[in-house]
């Protein structure tokens, strides 16, 4: 059984990661993505090799451009901006990640656009928004992160906010809500009829994603000092030094969890102290709590808690490394980590599909390397009952 | 016109942060979403300080758009409610490992609606030896060893301040639901999605995945993240950026270095590292000539500092705290915050979803509800009568 976007082609306008992440979700739905690279130019973070690399291409272009077909086209060349006009044309979506205006000064409007296929849902996504005083402004997925905050609730006790520095999840996060928006579009031309224009920027989805930490500042009027492992919000939930010298990691949420917490570690007596009685008490009094707690942990192993925590139902984990998780039987039954061969790199390791279809399942394979199926396509596009037709509404 | 989801129904079994905000993104695109609460109310309702009025701030903010009807899902009136509820609905949104009814699992709901995209959110994935398990925010952070990218090796584990593991499951979940809904069509039946804690953050790290796959060489960002020390921006006289060289040419870094009264770093050992390295987070050097900057940069304001850089070619960008962002003229003019009627609390400023579609906008219709405060017309609806009038087990309480 395919994929549940079988049938659903994209034109893939992208470069470096917010935008392919996008289209790269969508084919490993199933759509058909045609991942567009100007000859010579290389628009995508390949050419520059930023480090580290794999053979010579950046781990950004492999990562990023997987599920796709590579198609070259030089936009700015009579015959192939016709040939893009062509595919467009079959085309149910349409991705564009170049700053403002740019797509507009190729001919590439939503305007444009959709005049020679009404039905084309038009993605544009910007780091800042397409007005106001930093349009214009080059917005990547670090600087995003900056801007919005997203370091300042985290790091350790009595210590300043720190960015988190695996970057990229900015740029993966904004790229995931560019494609619900794509996926939504598609839903409402069932009922309209017709396609429209979206547009995100990275700066609202940077923004949306931390949802919970700024409402609590709009509700509170202040900014909140970062708590190490411990939750803004819930009490216990953090991480505890046990006996061995490893961690692990709690998170009681609700009142019934955290009755039998207090079963499992034995501290019956907790309940009944009036700081503790309920999780706006708990959390006022984190400190008290902790200081209650952290002689508990202590004086057993890790992996007496881990059992003791799971048999009561109680989610609590523990640090893991990848050399640990590709092997996990959780990981591995899941298809969390998948080993996919490239045509060029050799096999890699990447996340799986984050999401299991019981009817129409999703599927990762290689990346492209640019304009590798050029061939491919303009061949298809010369026959008009090619399975290029995509689905209509 | 209404939002793109409108017309679908979405039925919500879930508390906490995933599911509710995976329903509630529904709701804001369009969706009808029921949320089916415990007489106890969504756990998030006791959550915090802060509150807003005397509802958590955090819940608030994850439950508008929706009605809320309590059902006693430990009572057989509870049950049947809730599967009439699923009977007509487009979209279920279910947290499998926390439902205090089996008989509304995917299985067990069997030939009830075959049209139903039944999504389970779960904490570890629906195969394995921890498909059982109930998720965690924390758990989920530390076992995809998210908590490497954070803090120091060897201290006490960071956490992702913003929830990214359960809200990263909830904005897949979203792209789930609605390619499910899309092949509804082509397959003529719903089907169950699972989309777990664990698996999201697991494909929101997979760039790590293929760089640790087999690397030319073991440097560049992605890898350099597991070993450097934390990265809080450059300080400047009064606050921290992000400060970036960028394209700037030589002539430029020296003007740089003119202006920034830092002639004395030229006799620093570190020098040839500082003069070739791409300052920011990303370069191979920055966290062992990051001082030598902040040394220069202690004499300036950020505004300074920002203005010198770009000036001379680099890029530099404000680290703001929640305060400075919603104050920040950018953020004020794509809308980033809007306002909501919130009982209890009065206009309330709020998150907006982050998509703009031409034709059919999302929209804030409605704020979040009271425990049980649709329960009766909800059950008015469905054509089933009120426990309240029959007293029966499983009451639907009308706040």
């Amino acid at each position: 059984m395919p994929g549940p976007l079988a049938g659903i082609r994209v034109f893939d306008l992208t470069m470096w990661m917010v935008g392919p992440w996008c289209s790269m979700q969508l084919g490993g739905m199933g759509a058909d993505i045609i991942h567009i690279e100007q000859p010579g130019v290389l628009w995508s973070s390949l050419g520059a090799g930023v480090p580290p690399t794999i053979n010579g291409t950046s781990i950004g272009y492999i990562a990023w451009n997987m599920n796709k077909r590579g198609l070259f086209l030089d936009l700015k060349a009579t015959e192939d901006r016709s040939t893009a006009y062509e595919l467009i044309k079959s085309s149910d979506v349409f991705i564009v990640n170049m700053r403002t205006g740019v797509a507009d000064r190729l001919g590439l409007s939503y305007e444009a656009l959709s005049a020679i296929n009404p039905n084309i849902v038009y993605c544009s996504i910007t780091g800042w928004g397409e007005t106001g005083p930093m349009a214009t402004r080059p917005g990547a997925d670090t600087q995003v992160g900056y801007f919005t905050g997203l370091w300042s609730t985290q790091g350790a006790t009595g210590e300043a906010g720190q960015v988190y520095r695996h970057f990229t999840q900015t740029d993966a996060t904004s790229g995931n809500y560019a494609a619900q928006a794509i996926l939504m579009a598609l839903l409402a031309r069932k009922r309209t009829g017709r396609g429209q224009k979206i547009e995100l920027s990275m700066l609202r989805c940077a923004s949306a994603i931390q949802t919970p930490r700024i409402a609590e500042y709009l509700a509170r009027g202040s900014v909140a000092e970062p708590l190490g492992s411990a939750s803004q919000a819930t009490a216990p939930d953090q991480a505890f030094l046990c006996e061995d010298k490893q961690y692990v990691g709690v998170s009681v949420t609700s009142e019934a969890e955290w009755k039998t917490f207090c079963a499992v570690t034995e501290q019956l007596q907790l309940p009944d102290d009036p700081r503790f009685a309920s999780n706006v008490a708990r959390v006022e009094h984190r400190a008290e709590l902790t200081a209650a707690l952290e002689p508990v942990f202590r004086s057993k192993p890790q992996f007496y808690w881990v059992m003791k925590l799971n048999a009561g139902r109680i989610p609590c984990g523990y640090p893991m490394q990848f050399e640990q998780l590709r092997q996990h039987p959780q990981v591995v039954e899941n298809d969390y980590i998948v080993d996919v061969e490239t045509s060029a790199w050799g096999n890699v390791y990447t996340g799986g599909p984050p999401w299991h279809f019981s009817e129409t399942p999703a599927r990762w394979f290689g990346t492209p390397m640019p304009g590798e199926h050029t061939g491919e396509i303009l061949d298809e596009l010369k026959q008009p009952a090619a399975p290029l037709a995509g689905r209509q509404v | 016109m209404a939002g793109p989801l409108a017309g679908y129904r979405a039925v919500e079994l879930a508390d906490g942060v995933a599911g509710p905000y995976c329903a509630m993104q529904l709701g804001d695109a369009g969706a009808d979403v029921i949320k089916i609460e415990p007489p106890e109310g969504d756990r998030a309702r006791g959550w915090g300080p802060p509150l807003q009025g005397d509802t958590n701030a955090v819940f608030l903010s994850l439950n508008r758009n929706k009605r809320s009807i309590t059902l006693d899902l430990t009572t057989p009136y509870g049950v049947e409610v809730a599967r009439r509820l699923l009977a007509r609905a487009d979209v279920a949104v279910v947290d499998p490992n926390r439902l205090a009814a089996p008989d509304l699992s995917y299985e067990a709901l069997g030939d009830l609606n075959r049209q139903l995209v039944y999504c389970a959110i779960s904490g570890y994935g629906d195969r394995g030896p921890w498909a059982d398990r109930p998720g965690g925010e924390l758990p989920a952070q530390l076992l995809s060893e998210a908590t490497a990218s954070l803090g120091r090796i060897g201290e006490p584990p960071v956490r992702m301040g913003h929830d990214a593991a359960s809200m990263y499951a909830a904005v897949y979940s979203v792209q789930a639901i609605c390619a499910a809904l899309l092949a509804r069509d082509q397959i003529g039946s719903g089907q169950k999605i699972d989309v777990s804690l664990f698996g999201s953050m697991l494909a929101m790290r997979s760039t790590l995945w293929v760089a640790l796959s087999n690397p030319d060489e073991w440097w560049g960002f992605h890898l350099d993240s597991y070993v450097k020390p934390p990265d809080h921006g450059y300080r400047c006289k009064d606050g921290a950026i992000f400060f970036s060289l960028a394209r700037m040419d030589r002539a430029g870094f020296d003007d740089l270095i003119r202006d920034l009264r830092m002639e004395w770093v030229r006799d620093d050992p570190l020098f040839p590292l500082l003069a070739q390295d791409t300052a920011g987070g990303g370069g191979r050097y920055s966290h062992v000539v990051h001082h030598l900057w902040e040394r220069g940069f202690a004499e300036f304001s950020t505004v300074e500092v920002m203005e010198m850089a770009e000036r001379h070619g680099g890029l530099t960008f404000p680290m703001n705290d929640y305060e400075a962002l919603v104050n920040d003229p950018q953020v004020k003019f794509v809308d980033v915050f809007q306002t909501l009627e919130q009982p209890g609390v009065g206009q309330m400023s709020v998150i907006a979803p982050p998509w703009q579609f031409s034709d059919t906008p999302a929209e804030l219709r409605l704020p979040a509800p009271q425990l049980g405060e649709h329960s009766a017309e909800i059950l008015a609806e469905l054509g089933v009568r009120s426990a309240t009038g029959a007293q029966s087990a499983g009451n639907s309480r009308v706040h």
